[in-house]
């Protein structure tokens, strides 16, 4: 990472909580997904939900964007409790995330997946503006913005369907920028692509906290983890195992342990 | 259910509304025993087709309707013996239900068709099928009758008929060659696996295809059963499947879909439902009731009463 | 030729109901078997409203949509609270329930004998009498209706409602009220098809609640699947085959007894072979024959 004024500015607010997790647990048929899971970021992170499958890293995914309800516990995001609030809101209020299972409008152009996100939300609102002859220059510049961003701006009238699967993980983020988030959850962002496409969206990852743009990637690719992140998060069957700088949380026995199993 | 009309009656009169009241709740739970068990065999039938292909088979009620008009083909029209008419109209019955499974479920599965497109193909087919009946019959109501009718007897007041008794012993019978054959036969084991998980199934090795066609036959003779044993209580029209059908679905539903005692509990909560609502609410509102019960079912409790919670949705 | 300009009423009034269902179940991919009763409560709203109250059509036909409007919110909001499949069986209860009370409130709806002599429509102190003028009446409908839903279904309200039917969940990722979007896409449908409703009524003049059943609902929804879902044009299209190639059956020679079976056995054998062949219908963008599961995982 860069060392520019913005940045070094940001490193001196690091303390400031972005998100805050306090004793997060949520059961499925009885069985614990994830219990008692605490922990915070702080502004211009980038932080590396790591841990073997099944650890219910998606699933924290799913409660912090308010997808699920937990069973005790709350989230707050810039000091303000989350929890209970229906997903949209949350979205809304500055929470973008990507999915695991990628997705995204294969029937809609590029850029029409991303104006779902820039355009107007509210439902009466936008079948006023259905007839209104309005010009929306504005949203077309941020579309153009995003697309220069994540690099797809050639792709701009194409099919979502046609793009490859990199391209549409490129899209994914688009979209989500396009939220104008304070923080990103990704799901697996670079997993399944070739690595020229890692190595692209790993720039794009790297250079969020210099908008102010903090960050939670869930990553089995450890290289990109260690590459990116300034703190990493390991959980293992539902709880959170340690936390720490990248270097500390590699070698630590019970990671090494997770991992040889 | 007892009501005590005014304090001052003489002992004589109290004792004789109470009688009153007592014999109509027996006739009203006899009623809805006979309603109940001839509804939950095509609940049943339905939720065995959905539970291993997933979709709706509305042609079902054809197959409802067909049963016992075919019956009446061969015991009325060409006179064969009523033993002898029974079965081959429920081996046709059976025989109908794979012919729609492999004509058309079959290669639009394999198209990868999604369930609404089926149920609208299924719909189609029992659309062709009722008209076909209404041509071949006529859209009055027949009558089978084969043999002579009698006053039935009574049991703690309530009338029964020879016909209803038979009803309810066969389709008991039904329910618990049902409940061998899924809890017993590796048959069973098979439909119940891929009930619970298609993709697993397949690759345990099991012949999914051969097995949706068993569910087809099983699912055929007993909606045809309750057919039958409909048209012999009260007779028969070319569209009295669609009626019975919705009822078996509601069932199904609420019981869970998929689940076998839970469509016949939901059967019975329905007949129980209808005929005690006679009581309070005038009869033509009884489909309503039906529906109504199953509306405050999926509002509050969409997976019925054993169903399991499916997540169709993978976050 | 007064038969003719039948038919393209019959086509018409048909076309209004299939592009309403078309938005909602083509467009947002939420199918509903309830339309026809939508249909119905336009129609029997202006049917009693023309019958006891003599008043203008507009107004009756407006007095139709909000009575719709209500209902169809009423129904919506409990039903469309979690993202579930179960959403058709709840429009299938539905559906029933109102058909019932059609069927069975006598001293309102008349009951199975239904309303006679409903009178004809009134511009200008002329009378709507003859086929023509009618056919005249419905098209001065279906035509700002299909500009409306068509301008509706090409803005960014329209993109919510295509990216709903294929993953709601990005869509509610992306900041977007689903539920709200669905309840205001099911009323929208059902203000529409009561205005098709409306216009029966006044077109027949008789109305009674067999033209109001869940056969008439699963009519109007292979209308919208055959001519193409997700393309309102192709619902036109739609209402006109199945309408019209069935009426082709009348000049064949045929015994009264079995013609009006043969129709329907025609209509259910193109059911069977569209939803076999050609899922996505004459026009359609979007099928529903290939499994979306994909996206829906």
């Amino acid at each position: 990472m860069g060392n520019t004024a913005l940045e070094n500015q940001i490193k001196r607010q690091s303390n400031r909580r972005m998100l805050e997790l306090l004793e997060i647990s949520k059961r499925f048929d009885g069985v614990f997904a994830i219990k008692d899971v605490s922990f915070s970021i702080s502004l211009g992170s980038i932080t590396g939900l790591i841990g073997p499958n099944g650890a219910g890293k998606t699933t924290l995914f799913n409660v912090i964007t308010g997808f699920l309800n937990p069973e005790n516990g709350t989230v707050n995001f810039q000091n303000r409790p989350l929890t209970g609030l229906s997903p949209f809101k949350i979205a809304l209020s500055g929470i973008g995330r990507t999915f695991q299972n990628l997705r995204i409008i294969k029937g809609l152009s590029v850029e029409e997946n991303i104006l779902l996100a820039l355009s107007e939300g509210r439902v009466i609102r936008s079948i006023i503006k259905a007839f209104e002859r309005r010009d929306s220059k504005v949203e077309e510049e941020k579309v153009k913005e995003l697309l220069e961003v994540v690099g797809l701006s050639d792709k701009r009238y194409d099919l979502a369907g046609d793009l490859s699967y990199g391209q549409q993980k490129l899209l994914t983020i688009a979209c989500c920028l396009a939220l104008e988030p304070r923080l990103l959850l990704l799901d697996e962002p670079v997993a399944g692509i070739a690595p020229e496409m890692i190595e692209k969206i790993l720039g794009i990852i790297k250079e969020l906290p210099s908008k102010g743009k903090s960050v939670i990637m869930i990553e089995h690719n450890l290289d990109a983890i260690m590459q990116v992140c300034d703190r990493v998060i390991f959980m293992d069957a539902g709880k959170k195992i340690c936390e720490g700088t990248p270097e500390e949380v590699r070698n630590d026995p019970r990671v090494i342990e997770a991992y040889i199993d | 259910m007892v009501q005590l009309l005014s304090y001052h009656i003489p002992n004589g009169v109290v004792i004789k509304c109470l009688t009153a009241k007592i014999l109509m709740f027996n006739q009203f739970f006899l009623n809805s025993i006979i309603s109940g068990s001839v509804y939950s065999l095509i609940a049943i039938g339905f939720t065995l087709i959905y539970s291993t292909t997933r979709f709706f088979h509305f042609a079902l009620a054809a197959i409802f309707t067909l049963c016992p008009y075919l019956t009446y083909l061969f015991f009325k029209t060409l006179d064969s013996p009523f033993y002898i008419a029974v079965p081959i109209a429920l081996i046709f019955s059976g025989l109908l239900g794979i012919s729609i499974e492999l004509v058309v479920y079959k290669p639009m599965r394999q198209q990868d068709a999604t369930s609404l497109v089926l149920l609208l193909s299924s719909f189609g087919v029992y659309i062709i099928l009722q008209n076909v009946i209404s041509m071949g019959f006529g859209d009055d109501m027949k009558t089978l009758q084969p043999w002579p009718v009698n006053e039935g007897f009574f049991v703690f007041g309530a009338r029964i008929t020879q016909i209803q008794i038979s009803s309810i012993v066969i389709s008991f019978c039904f329910v618990v060659v049902t409940w061998c054959l899924m809890k017993l036969t590796q048959l069973g084991k098979e439909m119940r696996a891929i009930a619970s998980d298609p993709n697993l199934a397949i690759v345990t090795g099991i012949n999914v295809d051969q097995t949706i066609l068993f569910s087809f036959i099983f699912g055929s003779i007993l909606a045809g059963n309750s057919g039958l044993l409909t048209s012999l209580d009260i007779g028969m029209t070319p569209t009295m499947g669609m009626n019975a059908l919705m009822i078996g679905v509601v069932a199904a539903i609420i019981g869970g879909i998929g689940n076998i005692y839970g469509a016949v509990l939901g059967s019975f909560l329905i007949a129980f439902a209808q005929n005690f609502g006679v009581w309070k609410i005038p009869s033509q509102w009884q489909d309503a009731i039906a529906f109504i019960i199953l509306l405050f079912f999926l509002l509050f409790r969409p997976y019925g009463f054993f169903g399991k919670k499916i997540t169709k949705v993978e976050i | 030729m007064d038969y003719f300009f039948h038919i393209l009423i019959v086509i018409g009034i048909y076309s209004i109901v299939a592009m309403s269902l078309n938005l909602l179940a083509g467009y947002t991919g939420l199918i509903s078997v309830a339309h026809a009763a939508f249909y119905g409560i336009g129609a029997y709203t202006t049917a009693l409203l023309s019958l006891k109250a003599g008043l203008p059509f507009w107004v009756n036909i407006f007095a139709g949509i909000l009575a719709s409007g209500i209902i169809a919110f009423l129904m919506a909001w409990p039903s469309l609270r979690t993202f579930d499949d179960f959403f058709v069986i709840t429009t299938f209860a539905f559906q029933i329930i109102i058909f019932s009370i059609m069927n069975n409130w006598v001293s309102f709806t008349g009951g199975p004998l239904g309303l006679p002599g409903i009178p004809r429509p009134i511009i200008l102190g002329i009378t709507i009498s003859s086929h023509l003028m009618f056919l005249f009446f419905v098209a001065s409908f279906v035509m700002p209706i299909y500009l409306m839903l068509n301008q509706i279904a090409d803005s960014s309200f329209g993109r919510v409602l295509k990216a709903i039917r294929e993953d709601e969940i990005f869509a509610i990722s992306m900041g977007k009220d689903v539920i709200k979007y669905k309840i205001t896409v099911f009323v929208i449908g059902a203000t529409i098809a009561s205005v098709g409703g409306s216009l029966y009524a006044y077109y027949i003049s008789f109305i009674d609640p067999t033209s109001f059943t869940i056969i008439e609902s699963i009519f109007m929804l292979s209308i919208v699947i055959i001519g193409g879902a997700g393309k309102l044009s192709g619902s036109i299209a739609g209402a006109a085959l199945l309408i019209f190639i069935p009426e082709f059956l009348r000049f064949i020679d045929m015994p009264n007894s079995i013609a009006a079976n043969m129709r329907q056995i025609f209509y259910g054998l193109l059911l069977v072979i569209f939803m076999m062949f050609r899922p996505q219908g004459l026009f359609g963008e979007y099928s529903f024959g290939e499994s979306n599961k994909k996206a829906k995982q």
